[in-house]
């Protein structure tokens, strides 16, 4: 949202020097339309994010604390939980962005049927209920399931894999799922790519992989920064996928903050914990928005 | 009706106007009287549903609300976090919850429960027993955690008959399936594999039971959800099991090759609650006293298999019953009793310990 908002700004300012007067006004009417998102994330968002960071900075007994901080901090154990939710998070990007990445250039190449049936394959995981998509993966990744038995039969492995009850479990099942987040908007950079510039490479005697390499890929990296980004912020939060498709191993930040608000009711702690993956997921806005100019994205190709 | 209503008030009555209101009296009647019925009110009981919510409704809402016209109406899943949020909020919906036991304690503590009325709620003839009947809280059912194993695999008598030979994977090789939450029964089971005696459990020595987990701690399949276990059980993946004996018996009806060793059952429980500031807290108390009565108690142990808590009702069972349920005469003196203060009492720094040890 904050990323969204920023955009008008650039791309419309570039503009606003040629013609002061009326894109001033248009601007105007733009922020007026926009008036009752603002009220609404204000409303139920900004508030009740207000009131999580409030109960973080409280002791159980109601009084102003760091102790849920100092909590953290100081126990090891909560250390390695995001260490470990934040390393889970970045190898499903990874896995993401290696497979959508192709699979995006796929799908814009793509023409009539094609695109549709590719299409509806990257968007699938939206149209199953989570539950049920879950339980499918365990049928696959079982021993005695699918990718086992065709390994088997292939001859490729001798005895059973353990795919799933593992972090390889959860991975898997994360990166199908975050899939649409990785390739629509690689697939959107894409489309709106200026092909000439495709053409003038060549003409000017680049062979295709320096193409690619020179102009193709970075024309499309802010579309590449924004997949990774939402797929890494998302990946951050995930609580059913490790819980059905992880092992021992598989304890992520989601999985506590559930325990601490419906088990054992320290909603101060669970705050705090949810204040920490707040202030990560607005620290990677930052830092993409700086270094990867992310607002590029929702302008035209320049 | 407004129309009606304004020409008798213009007009003089005559006779017809004054049959026209007696009709008019008539017909309305059926409403008052509804009115009258709902006055009894009813009650909003949470329960964790499914098919025990449709055997507490044949065993026991039917027939509350045929005795004294108050309803009860069923909410799924009663979430402490919920509970919590409501009352905050001043604005409590539910009556009675049904929780687990860890709640007895945290509730009160919490300030997210009342006090139960024993005027109303005779409790003479309930089960006896440290922590189980509290200021603000009465047994539901039993269940108890035991070891399933695969009759396929462990044929016969050869298979683990407690928890010592549970941890035997030289003997009995294959994975074994536990609940990994730190309150679902693998401490214990470690601590008595290790050796404790079962009365001298608690306080937990969780170190050492960690200790003990480190030497099967790969032959583990995890379960967060009963359907997890199930599934883990059913598919043989797992051979061996801590779980809800409800569970097993399903398993077991599904037609999958699984046994149940009742040695050392794991003995627990679930609770009602009535929830602070509970909109039809004296209906509440009235439906606790109708299901805890011994009629009620024998009713429920027709229609499921969880355990009394009137020790008297298994009496009224028709003969081979009593032996279905949980804690039945079949586990006599094969139970070992979850100290379920301790627990209400240190989840989270238990929890936290068996986190740490996850991850390492």
């Amino acid at each position: 949202m904050a990323v969204g908002g920023a955009a008008i700004g650039p791309g419309d300012r570039g503009r606003a020097r040629a013609h002061p007067d009326p894109d001033r006004r248009r601007l105007t009417r733009t922020g007026l339309l926009g008036l009752p998102a603002l009220a609404f994330v204000a409303i139920f968002l900004l508030y009740p994010l207000a009131l999580l960071i409030e109960t973080s900075f409280h002791a159980k007994s109601g009084e102003w604390s760091f102790e849920q901080y100092a909590r953290i901090a100081t126990t090891p154990v909560y250390g390695l939980i995001l260490w470990k939710t934040a390393w889970v998070a970045g190898l499903v990007t990874l896995i993401d962005l290696l497979v959508g990445y192709p699979f995006a250039v796929a799908l814009t190449r793509a023409r009539g049927a094609w695109r549709l049936v590719l299409l509806a394959a990257v968007l699938m995981p939206f149209w199953t209920n989570l539950l049920v998509r879950t339980y499918g993966w365990i049928v696959v990744l079982y021993p005695s399931g699918l990718i086992n038995t065709l390994l088997l039969h292939l001859g490729l492995i001798a005895d059973p894999i353990e795919l799933v009850q593992n972090t390889a479990g959860v991975l898997i099942g994360m990166a199908q799922i975050m899939l649409p987040y990785t390739v629509l908007p690689i697939a959107a950079q894409i489309e709106k790519m200026d092909r000439r510039l495709l053409q003038a490479a060549r003409s000017l005697g680049a062979s295709a992989p320096r193409t690619f390499w020179h102009v193709y890929l970075p024309l499309t990296l802010p579309g590449v920064f924004a997949g990774a980004l939402v797929t890494l912020v998302l990946s951050l939060g995930f609580f059913v996928i490790p819980a059905l498709l992880g092992g021992r191993r598989d304890v992520l930040i989601a999985q506590l903050i559930d325990f601490n608000l419906t088990k054992v009711l320290n909603w101060e702690f669970a705050a705090a914990l949810g204040t920490i993956l707040l202030v990560v997921t607005m620290g990677l806005f930052v830092a993409a928005q700086r270094w990867f100019r992310l607002d590029t994205l929702w302008t035209e190709a320049r | 009706m407004a129309g009606f209503a304004s020409r008798l008030d213009s007009a003089a009555p005559t006779r017809r106007t004054l049959l026209k209101a007696a009709a008019a009296t008539l017909m309305a009647a059926p409403l008052p009287l509804r009115a009258a019925r709902s006055a009894e009110g009813e009650v909003i009981y949470a329960t964790w549903g499914g098919s025990w919510a449709e055997a507490m409704r044949k065993a026991w809402f039917e027939p509350f609300t045929q005795q004294t016209g108050i309803k009860v109406r069923t909410i799924d899943g009663p979430d402490y976090g919920k509970i919590r949020a409501m009352v905050k909020a001043n604005n409590t919906e539910w009556d009675i919850a049904e929780v687990n036991p860890d709640f007895q304690w945290i509730g009160p503590r919490e300030g997210l429960v009342e006090k139960l009325d024993f005027s109303v709620i005779p409790t003479d003839q309930l089960i006896r027993g440290e922590n189980l009947l509290t200021d603000y809280s009465l047994p539901e059912a039993f269940w108890t955690r035991v070891i399933a194993y695969n009759t396929k695999k462990f044929p016969g008598d050869n298979h683990p008959h407690n928890f010592a030979e549970f941890w035997d994977t030289a003997k009995f090789p294959g994975k074994r399936v536990m609940y990994a939450k730190a309150n679902g029964g693998a401490l214990e089971a470690a601590l008595l594999a290790d050796g404790v005696p079962a009365d001298k459990l608690y306080p937990l020595d969780v170190e050492r039971a960690l200790k003990k987990l480190d030497k099967i701690k790969d032959d583990v399949l995890w379960y967060e959800t009963n359907a997890q276990a199930v599934q883990f059980l059913q598919d043989e993946r797992g051979v061996l099991g801590l779980v809800a004996d409800g569970r097993a018996k399903f398993i077991q009806e599904k037609g999958a090759p699984i046994a149940i060793e009742y040695n050392q059952s794991q003995l627990t429980w679930t609770s009602y609650v009535v929830i602070r500031g509970a909109p039809n807290k004296a209906n509440a108390m009235k439906l606790l006293a109708f299901m805890t009565s011994l009629d009620g108690q024998k009713a429920i142990g027709m229609a499921y298999t969880y355990g009394l808590v009137t020790p008297k009702a298994y009496d009224l069972l028709p003969p081979g019953r009593a032996e279905q349920l949980s804690n039945g005469p079949q586990q006599q003196g094969k139970t070992v009793l979850m100290n379920e203060k301790w627990w209400g009492e240190n989840l989270e720094k238990t929890q936290e310990k068996m986190d740490a040890w996850r991850l390492t």
